[in-house]
């Protein structure tokens, strides 16, 4: 019960059944003021006259109180009445029937009235328009009728009454009481859209971790109770989140134990091998030895990529995005390659001053990793040709670093088995980062371009 | 020579290691976990840690040796290749080497550490000079001439010895030299190497210490 006095839908009933209230009240209040006017009218109003039960009273007994019945008397009598009442008409229609006075009369009445007559007036005027009274003069039959008539339309209901003397002010009130409803109805509701729109917002709201903030529940209502519902749903949320990162957690971790539990056999191959080498065993053997380890490279190599390339996969390859000053980030990575290429005899050819800060906005871990891998490539597969270039175009639309060498071409190298995962992940990654490549391999050589489209991707 | 702890729980690996770095004429402590670590540290130059091991793992000791002593070169060791695993490595370590490794390529990181952190007392033969790399005496063995350097030079010169067979960037260069960010043109750091390799070089024109790695930057290769 508690719970319903503290909801919207009490508040808005109270809201309605006060505003019905009001206008019943007011209704009462109107009738109670009418019924008092109306009173006050009768007792106090200049022409409280206008009043049927008072005129006839009234004219009975002047009436019957006037003693000498002369024309005279009769026509004052009809002036003093015809000062207080202008819109009403008298006569006098004497003993023997005969009319003899008339005030204010407009229409023809008979000379000569006959008993026939008189009961078809009294009949025809009995609750009929105009009011009449008919007073015998001096409370005498013999003396004739006094009759006294005013048009029905002269005399007005209290009602009208109150409404020609207050009608305006009743008017103001009801529009005050309506525009009062209206007006309470509007805070009603704009406190509702107000609290909605504040709930709209805070759900909007995003927290460091990218998920939505808790929101401060202060009522118990209808809206408090979504804000509730909208904080629990926040709760699971983060809940799962951390799940989720738990999980991947758990993957990473069982992707770097899988990878060192392989590894560690390769070390000690290597180590067995190593040790072999340094005894005196005829050439055949250290021929084999060196295959022996060139291919402990290759697994190793093939268990990185393959590594790399199920957490690309998988979506749960860390990247974090860095303003990275292109030019000097591939010098300083070509600077860590260029004692590996010199071993091997290769010719390194760097063009790669722009002349100005090329900022790209990569991840540096995934950026040395493509080039690690298409470097690799060049000196694995490209080593016939003993040639790489390493330059970046810079043109209005886009920088690119390209990567050329002079080997056979990767599609007629026999020994490029290794090289497709690699440049799976080399692919993953520059479309990872949002940036575009193109590989163009004969057999006169190899060139890549990673290119950082301006006009693509609104970057600079 | 120098003294060098090495942790490695694997049998075969580690008299491996311990029998290629002794060749190199190390002296070669070789522990299986990192117990009784304490006793060790007073007495070494460098640390080689595995990380998976019994007990405490690579990055904890790493951690806590690197605590006591500041200026001991670490460098791991590891089958752990992630990415996550360097970086954590690298927040205290020197370096970080990914198994299967080759025997000289570990012994070519352990020397540079081991100059970097001048734990070396070895001098370093460059063409026709002779650095005392403790010291930074150059002697010119053709003329038996010390080579005197002046501030800047011989901060620039001794960076390139710590640093040795590395290719520098200019950038590398100017913020390690000046500890400042360079600005693209700036001549300053040509005008050192010119007045480097005026005093050094047998012919300046065709300078043979420090090589220029064009589109690269500099080396100083011994």
């Amino acid at each position: 019960m508690r719970k319903f006095f503290q909801s919207l839908l009490a508040k808005y009933m109270l809201l309605i059944v006060l505003a019905i209230s009001i206008v019943q009240i007011g209704y009462l209040f109107i009738a109670i003021f009418i019924a008092g006017v109306a009173d006050s009218f009768e007792k106090n109003d200049a022409r409280e006259e206008y009043d049927f039960e008072w005129i006839e009273e009234k004219w009975h007994e002047e009436t019957n109180q006037l003693d000498a019945i002369t024309d005279k008397q009769i026509n004052d009598y009809f002036q003093k009445w015809g000062e207080q009442f202008p819109e009403a008409a008298m006569f006098w229609v004497d003993g023997n029937g005969i009319l003899k006075e008339q005030f204010h009369v407009d229409k023809k009445l008979p000379e000569q009235w006959t008993a026939a007559y008189t009961a078809k007036f009294i009949k025809d005027r009995y609750d009929g328009n105009p009011f009449t009274v008919i007073a015998f003069a001096g409370g005498s039959e013999a003396n004739g009728l006094v009759v006294f008539e005013m048009p029905r339309e002269n005399f007005s209901t209290p009602v009208e009454k109150v409404y020609d003397k207050f009608g305006s002010i009743l008017f103001v009130g009801m529009i005050v009481i309506i525009l009062l409803f209206i007006f309470i109805s509007f805070l009603f509701f704009r406190g509702i859209r107000k609290r909605l729109l504040y709930l709209q917002e805070a759900m909007e709201i995003r927290d460091v971790d990218g998920l939505p903030i808790k929101i401060d529940v202060k009522k118990k209502d209808e809206i408090g109770h979504l804000e509730q519902t909208f904080n629990q749903m926040v709760d699971e949320l983060r809940d799962s989140k951390e799940r989720e990162q738990e999980e991947e957690e758990l993957r990473r971790e069982l992707i770097a134990n899988l990878s060192h539990d392989l590894r560690t056999p390769l070390t000690k191959i290597n180590a067995q091998t190593y040790k072999l080498t340094k005894q005196d065993l005829p050439a055949t053997t250290q021929d084999a030895l060196r295959t022996l380890a060139s291919s402990v490279d290759n697994i190793d190599r093939l268990i990185e990529n393959l590594m790399s390339y199920t957490l690309l996969m998988a979506s749960k390859y860390k990247l974090e995005y860095k303003e990275v000053d292109i030019a000097r980030f591939t010098r300083e990575c070509i600077a860590s390659w260029y004692p590996v290429f010199e071993k091997a005899g290769f010719h390194v050819h760097v063009d790669i001053d722009v002349g100005m800060d090329h900022t790209w906005h990569v991840d540096p871990n995934w950026l040395t990793r493509i080039y690690d891998n298409l470097l690799q490539n060049v000196l694995r597969h490209a080593s016939s040709g003993k040639y790489v270039e390493i330059k970046i175009e810079s043109v209005a639309n886009y920088d690119a670093v390209v990567i050329s060498d002079h080997g056979h071409g990767l599609k007629v190298d026999s020994d490029q088995k290794g090289a497709g995962i690699g440049l799976s992940i080399v692919d993953k990654m520059v479309k990872g980062m949002e940036l575009d490549w193109t590989m163009d391999t004969n057999e006169q050589g190899t060139t890549v371009k990673i290119i950082n489209d301006r006009l693509y991707s609104g970057k600079s | 020579m120098a003294r060098v702890l090495y942790i490695e729980d694997e049998k075969e690996i580690g008299s491996w290691v311990t029998e290629a770095l002794t060749e190199k004429g190390h002296d070669v402590t070789w522990l299986r976990s990192g117990e009784n670590l304490e006793s060790y540290l007073s007495n070494i130059d460098m640390a080689i840690l595995d990380i998976m091991l019994p007990g405490l793992d690579g990055f904890s000791i790493g951690k806590r040796i690197k605590k006591e002593i500041k200026d001991l070169p670490i460098l791991m060791l590891s089958a752990r290749s992630a990415v996550e695993d360097k970086i954590e490595g690298l927040s205290f370590a020197d370096d970080y080497l990914t198994k299967p490794f080759h025997p000289e390529e570990l012994a070519a990181r352990v020397e540079v550490l081991l100059r970097r952190f001048q734990k070396s007392e070895d001098t370093i033969e460059i063409g026709h000079l002779s650095i005392q790399v403790k010291t930074m005496m150059i002697m010119n063995k053709k003329t038996g001439e010390e080579i005197k350097l002046t501030g800047k030079q011989y901060h620039l010169f001794h960076f390139f010895i710590r640093h040795l067979n590395q290719i520098l960037t200019k950038e590398q260069l100017y913020e390690g030299v000046w500890g400042e960010p360079y600005i693209d043109g700036d001549k300053t750091l040509m005008v050192h190497i010119r007045y480097l390799r005026e005093k050094m070089e047998q012919d300046p024109a065709k300078p043979r210490i420090i090589e220029t790695i064009r589109g690269i930057g500099y080396r100083v290769k011994v």
